[in-house]
């Protein structure tokens, strides 16, 4: 770790560690927080919090069925080339990525289904975005890579 | 509350100003406020996102809704004012493909004119 051949770029560092108590009304709370911890990358802000709650919110509605008492634990880290989110519940095994079905964007107003958009969202926003279980709960990893000709 | 949803008369339309955050704990407030102003058959409904700061999939549910409860009242339901983030949302949904959007207020008034 300390050898020095990793190159800057893929030194990280860590921007926010929040246990988030797995309730909805807390995502206001986290979303401060992370506005906060992004205070120099402003416009990660809205892509950040929007894939936060729709991941999390599916793991406190169907994870832990709004169990009382669990904590989400959400990290947050940044290096010069990419950010790097991470959650970790105590869920039984789920895996949004693969397991849920991506809608069809192309249909009309009266054929769109209700809902599933969030994981399509998540997905559309971060370059790459992935669940690993580890015996004790999900991880899923989400990476936004910084591009600085993002709008060029 | 971190959401308001202000409803007034604009002529013959009514108008909704959607403002701060519509997130999973917010979404069901806004579902109450939008979702009844269908019941008048062919009453249209200009929808202002100017102050809108954040909505996400289960606020995104609930205009898809609205837009589905405006067909069958015969209603229009026109989009206005939505903030980069928040359009780039609608985007990334495919909304913007069958939802009326307009730039502000007056285009969206200009629109149902």
């Amino acid at each position: 770790m300390e050898d020095g051949l990793l190159p800057e770029a893929c030194q990280k560092v860590l921007l926010l560690d929040y246990p988030l108590p797995a309730q909805l009304e807390e995502l206001e709370k986290l979303a401060g927080a992370v506005e906060d911890a992004l205070s120099q990358h402003p416009d990660l802000v809205f892509p950040v919090n929007l894939c936060l709650e729709e991941l999390i919110t599916n793991t406190i509605l169907h994870g832990l069925q709004e169990a009382k008492n669990r904590f989400i634990r959400v990290r947050m880290y940044l290096s010069d080339a990419w950010l790097e989110i991470s959650i970790k519940d105590d869920a039984p095994p789920f895996d949004p990525f693969v397991d849920v079905v991506a809608p069809d964007i192309d249909l009309k107003v009266e054929d769109r289904p209700i809902g599933g958009l969030g994981v399509h969202l998540v997905k559309t926003l971060m370059d790459d975005a992935r669940t690993y279980y580890d015996g004790s709960g999900n991880l899923i990893v989400l990476l936004k890579t910084l591009r600085k000709d993002k709008d060029a | 509350m971190a959401l308001e949803c202000t409803i007034s008369e604009l002529g013959a339309v009514r108008l909704a100003c959607i403002i701060g955050r519509v997130d999973s704990a917010t979404a069901g407030a806004l579902e109450k406020s939008i979702i009844p102003l269908f019941d008048t058959p062919e009453r249209h409904v200009i929808a202002d996102l100017a102050a809108l700061e954040y909505i996400s999939s289960a606020g995104l549910r609930v205009i898809l809704m609205a837009a589905k409860r405006a067909k069958q009242a015969k209603a229009r339901f026109v989009l206005c004012g939505m903030p980069p983030h928040v359009r780039e949302v609608f985007e990334i949904s495919g909304f913007l493909k069958i939802l009326e959007v307009a730039a502000d207020q007056a285009s969206a008034q200009a629109m149902l004119a």
